[in-house]
This record gives structure tokens, C-alpha cells and sequence, in this order.
């Protein structure tokens, strides 16, 4: 065998030749493709960078850019970045149609172009006109977002240390003061919180879904004495951070969500995700259609199948394994018909996420809301609960 | 004229010298008159139109965000002394004592921070500070504390111990340099004269080291100030810094206020940028690091 130190100048340039031919031939079938569809997403739609089923049916290729959840990082990157000229599809939390569709920033979604949509029976169940889950897809009547994944949170704890929980109650009992962390969101933490006090019967709170500016002042207060009390370790900001605040035991009861609990299992911690008796709060991830009037109809042909393939069985399967979160009505069937793509473990693991979370649905609570009437007076009131 | 004589050569200089100006409007001063300018407008529902209206500023005046303000000028200037504490022995020693070597190699280590992302940086503090990280194991082991010591983290101190040691490094540079570049003779004489070290210090090489310090205390509070991730990860419940509301007003589209606390933030850098250009020489001072370099 050649020692590297005896490789010449001409061996090296020959070497260089053929790794670019090599790279220029992998990258063929992304030149021959008919186009690229560019897809913002924010880490959770991404089924490991594999197109190529959808790339082999549509020949179009999909170019999948990172992007944030934060409603300013969405309008942003649509804005300012430019990205309604770049991006055709962006993936994020639904419920932004408001500032979406008042920018103008999405378009209406032909569900008639979708052949999935009409055998995605969670539309019916949980997102049709009329319920409270309509707000993640739909503004003003019409659909706006294609629902590519649906789950619902409570929060985790440490079952060695408090044993077993069931009441959002256990964020602000004293006998874990200093040992609870929050989230730092008010469409979350403080909806939970709206949400405990109205069960608990400690708030007159009609709606935590979208509470008045009394309402909400009246959560912050609370919480704000429970702050001043020593209740709360910390308020996370990021996945990492709650994932670290579980295995470290830095704190036993934590509003976190559910992926970081299989985490810390994964790391043998034994966390538990709370089945908490108030119920969940429910969420929707929604694929919005960007609106750019220069998309040609092909363009815009292809956008759909990209859509309808999100709401097939194949991606549904894949993004719940690699997720946990539940997808489309598809998906465990598709993974159990399908040995060959997906093991006898891995289609277990589809159908048990799903029913898992299929079950919180059935369960209820309060349906998170990414931009309530009074998102503003949120947002400060929040600040005065962090800065107190 | 220069010009007439060899007009090539004259408008050349003239097209180099201008490029810093040209990068540093483009890319500096024009973004933030016209964030001072956007600091005025008026939001209409989501958007906002030109206007000249204080709303923004009442916002930040009457709400939680002076609070914000506050307590992120408070903790600058803290860990900003704090810090000048820590460097300006450093520096003297690394400038007076230590070998031109060792002095280099030590501060080739400074830089290391520099290299690190500051996440992993903060996150690796929490590890050590945490109620069982490094720190409250020791101390349980070796029987000092019965329990874990809560407020290492998630703390006033954990905030303090993450923006020294985040901005410090910077400080220590401008120190050595303005500390060498004071001529020895004048600290050999002052010892001639009688006057003991702590005198010398005090009227020989802290006056003349004084451009450094500003310099420092700059880099120190500028950094610390606009802070926002050392309170997201160390700061506890809901700490949080200017930079961090800064961010939180722009999740809900309200770019004005944004603009109207970022102004606020700019205004006072440019107080102090200022006050170190009329108090000192700015040119004697690079002066002086050329100097120091050969």
C-alpha cells in the first residue's frame, strides 16, 4: 500500500480531478431536476434530508432552509430577508395567519389541489370551522395552513423526587418552591397558568385561549407571586436548556414539551410527561403557501404536491419517529404496511406516539394561541413578570 | 496643485482613504440614524408609517422596560468594575513584570474565550455552578455546605460571573498596552524622589494609564450591556437584560419601541465614546500602542 507521504503533485491533482467529477456526477440528478422548491422550516418537517421519494414523484428537488419560530423571525426572513421572492413553503407553528395574511406575506390553500387533505380525518376532528383548532390553519374562513403536525404539552417531572403528578398545580406547589422552571412564552407558560387557575377555580378566566387584558394581568400577578415566593429555579429558552435543567436535576417540575422528556430518557433519566387533569395545550404545526404573484403555475403546481405529500403517509411516519410528535391519520399505517422502510420497532413507535397524542386531543384543554387579540398587552405583561 | 501634478495618484489616495467612510456609513451610521428615525414612527394595527411620535418612548418610560433599563445599566457597571478590578493587575503585571514571552503567551490565552461560542461558553458555567454541578460537589464533599448552594446559579452572581468572564479578556488588551507604554523613568524617578509604590501608583501610573482604563471600561460596558445571552442562561427567573427586551418587543412586531430602546442603548455608547474623545487623545493613545508594538 502507497504511504500518503509518497502521493505526488500529479497523484494529488488527479485525486482532486476525480473527487470533483465525483461530486459533479452525485449532483446530476439535482441539475436534471425540473426545479427546486425552497422550504423554510423551522427543525421539526425535515425527515432526515430524505426527498427522494418526493423528488423521484414530482422531479422537482426540495431545498430545506432553516428558519425561526418567533413570529418577528418569520416576518423577517418574508420581509425584510427578502424571502417572499425565495421561499415558497414555510413550515412553522400555526396560528400566525393574522399577521401572515394582514401582510400579505401568505395566499389562500386550494384544498381541492391536495388529494391527502380530504383523507386526513384529523381536519374533522380537531381543525374543522368552528373549533378551536381552526385558528392554526384557518383566518377569516378561509384555510391558510396545511397541518403537517399536531401535539399537545403539559409538563414533565422527576418521579423519584415528587412521585406522581397530575395537576398543573404542581408548578406552583410550595413543596418544590425553587425547584420548577418555565418556559420563557406567554402563549404557553402563561396559558397553562391561565389554565390551572381557571380549573382550580382561583381566577375568573372565560377563555385561556385568548384571555382580556384583566385576565392575563391577573395570571401575571399570580405568577409574579409565585416568583417573588422562590417557586421558580429558572425560565428556559431553548430545547438544550430544558433537556439540561431535567438530567442535571437542576429542578423536578418543569413546563417543558415532550420530545425533551424522550431525550431525557434516552440519557436514562426517569422524567415523566404529566397527563395533568386540566388537560393539554394543544398546538398545530401549519405549512403556509408564500405568497409571491411572480410563482410560475408550475411552480406553484409543484409547491401543492409538496404540501400533499407532507400530509402522506410515508412523511408523516418518518417526521413522528424522528419527532415524536403526531402527523396525519396515514402515517402508523404506512409503517406498518411498509417493513421494508419502516422496522417492526419503528412502526410500533409511530402508532404508539400517535395514540398518545391522539388521546390528549381526545382529553382537551386549551388550544394554544400564537397571536391572541391582545398579543401586545402579552408581550409587556410578560416583561413586567420577568423584570419583577 | 497635488492634484494637477499626478491626478492618478492624488485621486487614488483620495478613493482609499475614503473607504472606511464609505464602509462605516454605509454599514454603521446609516442603520442607525434610521433607527433612531423608526424610533418615532406610529404603529398602525401590524405596521407602522412615518411619523413623529413619542409613543414608543412613553412605552419604555411608563412600562417594565425602564425597570429592564435599569438594572442592565446597574449590572454593566458592576461587572464593568468588577472586571477592571480583575484586568488592571493582570495587565501590570503582563506589562511590568512578566517576561516579553510569557507576556505574549498569556495573552495569546486571552484570546481563547474569543474562540469559544460564548453558548457553549455560558452553557459550561451552568455545569460547574449548578446545584449538582462541579463547585456544590466539592463543597458538599469536603463537608462545608449540608446542601447545594442555590444562588451560585440562576443568580445576580451567576449573571456578574458570566459577563466578567465573558468581557474581562477584552478589557485586559487596551490595559497592557496603555500601562507599557508608560515611560518607565517616570516611576524610577517618583522612587528616587521617596515616594513609596502605593504613591507612585497613585500619581504616576494610574493617571498615566488612564486612556487604557476608559478604553477598557468601554469595552467592558459596551459588551455587558447589550448582553442577551448570558441572563437567558444564567440569569434565572425571567432576568433579563435591555438586549433581551430589545428582542422580546420585535416578537410582536413592534419594531418602533425596538427602535426606541435600541436608541436609548446607542445614545448612551455614544456619551461614553464621547466623553473618552474629548477627555482624552485618542491619536496619543494609538500613538503610544505603536510604540509599545516596536
Amino acid at each position: 500500500m502507497r504511504s500518503l507521504a509518497k502521493i505526488n503533485r500529479r497523484d494529488a491533482l488527479r485525486l482532486a480531478v476525480s473527487g470533483l467529477m465525483a461530486t459533479a456526477a452525485l449532483r446530476v440528478p439535482r441539475s436534471l431536476a425540473a426545479g427546486t422548491i425552497n422550504f423554510a422550516d423551522i427543525g421539526v418537517g425535515d425527515p432526515g434530508g430524505d426527498w427522494s421519494k418526493f423528488i423521484a414523484a414530482s422531479g422537482y428537488d426540495v431545498n430545506l432552509v432553516s428558519m425561526g419560530n418567533a413570529p418577528s423571525a418569520v416576518l423577517n426572513v418574508l420581509v425584510a430577508g427578502g424571502g417572499q421572492g425565495t421561499y415558497d413553503i414555510i413550515n412553522i407553528v400555526g396560528g400566525m395567519q393574522k399577521p401572515l395574511v394582514e401582510n400579505d406575506l401568505v395566499v389562500p390553500i386550494d384544498t381541492s389541489r391536495i388529494p391527502n387533505w380530504g383523507k386526513n380525518t384529523y381536519l374533522d376532528e380537531f381543525l374543522a370551522k368552528g373549533k378551536p383548532g381552526f385558528q392554526f390553519i384557518g383566518f377569516n374562513d378561509k384555510i391558510y395552513g396545511v397541518p403537517t403536525v399536531l401535539q399537545g404539552d403539559s409538563f414533565a417531572y422527576l418521579p423519584e423526587k415528587t412521585g406522581p403528578l397530575d395537576s398543573y398545580a404542581a408548578l406552583f406547589d410550595p413543596k418544590w418552591k425553587g425547584y420548577v422552571a418555565l418556559e420563557d412564552n406567554y402563549t404557553t407558560a402563561a396559558q397553562k397558568t391561565g389554565l390551572y387557575l381557571k380549573n382550580a377555580g382561583l381566577a375568573k378566566i372565560n377563555n385561556p385561549d385568548d384571555m382580556t387584558k384583566e385576565e392575563f394581568k391577573t395570571v401575571i400577578d399570580f405568577l409574579i407571586e409565585q416568583k417573588k415566593a422562590g417557586q421558580f429555579r429558572v425560565i428556559w429558552n431553548s430545547f438544550e436548556q430544558a433537556v439540561n435543567l431535567i438530567t442535571s436535576k437542576e429542578v423536578y417540575v418543569i413546563d417543558c414539551w415532550e420530545p425533551m422528556v424522550f431525550v431525557a430518557k434516552s440519557k436514562g433519566i426517569d422524567a415523566v410527561y404529566a397527563d395533568p387533569k386540566e388537560g393539554y395545550l394543544l398546538w398545530a404545526m401549519a405549512a403556509y403557501l408564500v405568497n409571491n404573484p411572480n410563482r410560475s403555475e408550475e411552480q406553484t403546481a409543484a409547491d401543492y404536491a409538496l404540501l400533499d405529500f407532507m400530509m402522506g403517509g410515508w412523511y408523516g411516519a418518518k417526521i413522528t419517529g424522528l419527532r415524536g410528535y403526531m402527523t396525519n391519520p396515514q402515517a402508523p399505517e404506512y409503517a406498518k404496511a411498509n417493513p421494508s422502510e419502516f422496522s417492526a420497532e419503528d412502526a410500533a413507535k409511530v402508532e404508539q406516539i400517535t395514540a398518545n397524542v391522539r388521546r390528549k386531543f381526545e382529553k382537551g384543554g386549551t388550544w394554544q394561541n400564537r397571536w391572541p387579540t391582545e398579543v401586545e398587552f402579552y408581550e409587556s405583561d410578560w416583561a413586567r413578570f420577568k423584570a419583577a | 496643485m497635488q492634484w494637477r501634478a499626478r491626478p492618478w495618484r492624488y485621486f487614488a489616495r483620495i478613493g482609499f482613504l475614503s473607504l472606511p467612510l464609505v464602509f462605516v456609513s454605509a454599514f454603521l451610521v446609516v442603520p442607525l440614524v434610521l433607527t433612531v428615525i423608526i424610533s418615532f414612527w406610529e404603529r398602525v394595527g401590524m405596521k407602522f408609517r412615518p411619523a413623529f411620535s413619542l409613543a414608543s418612548y412613553l412605552t419604555v418610560i411608563e412600562g417594565a422596560r425602564l425597570k429592564v433599563l435599569e438594572r442592565s445599566l446597574i449590572v454593566a457597571v458592576e461587572a464593568t468594575a468588577l472586571a477592571l478590578l480583575i484586568a488592571y493587575p493582570i495587565a501590570y503585571f503582563l506589562a511590568r513584570k512578566a517576561s516579553a514571552y510569557a507576556a505574549r503567551i498569556v495573552l495569546v490565552l486571552f484570546t481563547i474565550p474569543f474562540l469559544i461560542n460564548y453558548i457553549i461558553r455560558n452553557v459550561a458555567w451552568t455545569s460547574l455552578l449548578g446545584r449538582n454541578g462541579t463547585i456544590n460537589t466539592v463543597l458538599m464533599t469536603m463537608g462545608l455546605t449540608d446542601g447545594p448552594v442555590d444562588w451560585l446559579l440562576y443568580s445576580d452572581f451567576a449573571v456578574l460571573i458570566g459577563l466578567i468572564s465573558s468581557y474581562m479578556p477584552f478589557m485586559v488588551f487596551p490595559l497592557v498596552l496603555s500601562i507599557g507604554a508608560i515611560d518607565r523613568q517616570y516611576l524610577e524617578a517618583s522612587a528616587l524622589l521617596g515616594a513609596s509604590p502605593f504613591t507612585t501608583f497613585c500619581r504616576i501610573l494610574l493617571p498615566l494609564s488612564l486612556p487604557g482604563i476608559f478604553a477598557a471600561i468601554i469595552f467592558g460596558f459596551v459588551g455587558a450591556f447589550g448582553e442577551s445571552a448570558v441572563p437567558i442562561i444564567m440569569g434565572g427567573v425571567g432576568y433579563e437584560l435591555v438586549g433581551n427586551t430589545i428582542t422580546s418587543s420585535m416578537d410582536v412586531l413592534n419594531y418602533p419601541l425596538a427602535a426606541a430602546l435600541s436608541s436609548i442603548v446607542v445614545m448612551i455608547m455614544l456619551v461614553l465614546m464621547l466623553s473618552w474623545y474629548l477627555i482624552f487623545d485618542m491619536r496619543a493613545f494609538l500613538g503610544k500602542i505603536l510604540e509599545w508594538r516596536s
